[in-house]
């Protein structure tokens, strides 16, 4: 008899079907520290991101045919951050950048989310299981205590909803990340995301939209995201422990010096990233 | 060490006084007249800590002739939002603490306190440290204020006094007659939750509580500490492993829902009082009390 339909997608089997053996094997070598019942501290789970693999895989290999240059740059263990260009109405990015991280990497990435994502019913779900986490820098100091891999996108909301002609345009480049890592030794890994920028292009929003916390509620050009094929290009490493001391975090110049580092290498990445592509679909 | 326990007739105050009786004698206090322990270094006193007198009858009496030097004020009103309430979580604490300090045998004052002091939100962390925001809004329900007064009037206290103060903030103890929410709420047979939210939620076992107890008790200095327990699983989870079914409702239909079920059946579950923790994560972080008491949980809760 086949199994009922909520029972399928609730144990998992649902995931693992979609996922196959290499991806199966690769979630499986996924380092999760469990608090004791299968979920971490921040109630990442090895089930919710396999579920997450599972979900964004045909995304990943068939409808934005995601190509990944120099993952080695990302650290194999170790507290790190990635900081990278955000964009593209819904943030696919970040899914397309947590999925590669852990096909290719065998990483999970915890992704800083904004203050609203968590209030958000089923969603908040969906990124909570799989390793995000709200932004806030009490969440940031635990995970890069407990050795984490933390994604960051220094634009923020701005970064997401700024319209088509702005894109490739960084916004305002928030510090946060840089102090923290200071503060911490994490090395900063820049990234640069060549191709979300037109996935879905913003037409217009409504800004008195504030439902469940949300910033404004966007309107799109395009009822589901653009099949465009995204790179996602890993800068080296800016070396973070060897340039500052943790005291610098205090020193609002070291602060802005390191974020402008990190702002031009990811712009550098896009740049490279633009002129080397052959077409926004190929 | 010649401890006093107050709320000694809990399940946690008696599981404390078995503990501390190994290291000396035990003074008990309960408000029972009848309160009852059989080991002879125990000795109990009947007390109502809401009265001022009775209070200061207790350090001048036998606390004093006991050459009583911790004590350990456990003593929690277990019904939330009533009239005494108040008079026991704060006025009581502030006249221990401040009759501590003017006695001439007491030197250690360890008060017990909660993770409902802590304000979850949103916009703040997951992890709860020590010096994490405390629940001050004027919306918070009554009782949760009153124990961030009771909290705050012992860290207050801390450098200033000549005794040793310890505040330790323990993560709800999941055990029947300790007016713990969770466990009434767990109580019914189907448990309803806010759809589309399942936040993770940390319970201490009784065993784990006691024996913070008996290290802040037995150790040096002052501080305020959590003490989490070892169980830290989403709230669904949690009704699984009670045995439990849990359904998911519209969040604004659960306060009127569980408001008529207080009414019905006199259950203690307010939903309202528990709205943020059932949809955000409130994890305590116990590194300072690993490091400074030596307390790690290791007792999992046996649940269902």
């Amino acid at each position: 008899m086949p199994p009922r339909l909520p029972r399928f997608i609730g144990d998992g089997r649902l995931s693992k079907a979609l996922l196959g053996p290499e991806l199966r094997a690769a979630v499986e070598g996924l380092p999760i520290a469990d608090a004791g019942h299968g979920v971490d501290r921040f109630g990442l789970s090895r089930s919710g991101a396999a579920r997450g693999i599972a979900l964004t895989r045909f995304l990943y290999e068939h409808w934005f045919r995601v190509v990944s240059h120099d993952i080695e740059h990302v650290p194999a263990s170790g507290a790190a951050v990635l900081a990278a260009n955000h964009s593209g109405t819904l943030p696919v990015d970040a899914l397309m950048l947590a999925h590669d991280l852990v096909r290719n990497r065998g990483r999970v990435a915890r992704i800083a989310m904004d203050w609203f994502v968590p209030g958000l019913p089923w969603v908040n779900l969906v990124f909570i299981r799989g390793g995000g986490f709200s932004g806030t820098r009490g969440n940031f100091h635990a995970l890069l205590e407990a050795g984490e891999l933390l994604l960051a996108f220094p634009e923020g909301v701005p970064g997401i909803g700024k319209p088509f002609a702005e894109r490739y345009t960084l916004q305002t480049w928030r510090r946060g990340h840089a102090e923290l890592a200071i503060r911490h030794g994490a090395p900063i890994v820049p990234v640069g995301v060549v191709g979300a920028e037109e996935q879905m292009p913003q037409i217009a929003r409504i800004e008195g939209f504030h439902v469940m916390g949300a910033p404004y509620l966007p309107i799109p050009a395009t009822p589901v995201p653009l099949p465009v094929r995204i790179h996602l290009w890993y800068g080296e490493p800016i070396p973070i422990p060897s340039l500052y001391r943790p005291e610098h975090a205090h020193d609002a110049v070291a602060v802005d010096e390191a974020a402008e580092r990190v702002k031009l290498a990811v712009r550098g990445l896009l740049a490279r990233g633009l002129a080397e592509r052959r077409g926004v679909f190929r | 060490m010649n401890a006093l326990v107050t709320g000694a007739t809990t399940p946690l105050g008696r599981a404390l006084v078995d503990r501390l009786v190994v290291h000396g004698p035990v003074l008990a206090v309960g408000l029972e007249e009848d309160g009852r322990f059989d080991h002879p270094d125990v000795r109990y006193v009947a007390a109502d800590l809401t009265r001022a007198r009775s209070v200061r009858e207790l350090i001048y009496g036998p606390a004093t002739e006991h050459g009583t030097d911790v004590l350990v004020h456990l003593a929690f009103h277990r019904r939330a939002g009533r009239a005494r309430s108040a008079a026991l979580h704060i006025e009581a604490t502030r006249l221990l603490l401040r009759l501590a300090e003017e006695s001439p045998v007491l030197k250690r004052f360890v008060h017990r306190s909660t993770a409902e002091v802590y304000a979850v939100r949103l916009d703040r962390p997951d992890i709860l440290r020590e010096d994490h925001p405390l629940e001050l809004a004027p919306t918070a329900p009554a009782w949760v204020r009153e124990r961030v007064a009771a909290d705050l009037a012992a860290c207050t206290r801390m450098g200033m006094s000549p005794i040793d103060i310890v505040v330790l903030r323990c993560a709800e103890i999941l055990a029947p007659d300790m007016g713990s929410q969770l466990h009434d709420w767990l109580s019914a047979s189907v448990c309803f939750r806010p759809m589309g939210y399942d936040p993770l939620v940390n319970v201490l076992s009784l065993e784990d509580a006691s024996r913070a107890f008996e290290l802040a008790a037995l150790g040096s200095g002052s501080g305020v500490y959590n003490i989490p327990g070892a169980d830290t699983l989403p709230l669904t989870a949690l009704v699984r492993e009670s045995g439990r079914d849990a359904i998911g409702l519209p969040g604004p239909l659960l306060g009127p829902l569980y408001a008529a079920r207080r009414r019905l059946t006199g259950a203690r579950f307010r939903y309202r009082d528990n709205a943020w923790r059932f949809h955000f994560n409130g994890v305590l972080d116990g590194s300072r009390a690993a490091r400074d008491l030596g307390f790690r949980p290791s007792c999992r809760l046996s649940l269902g």
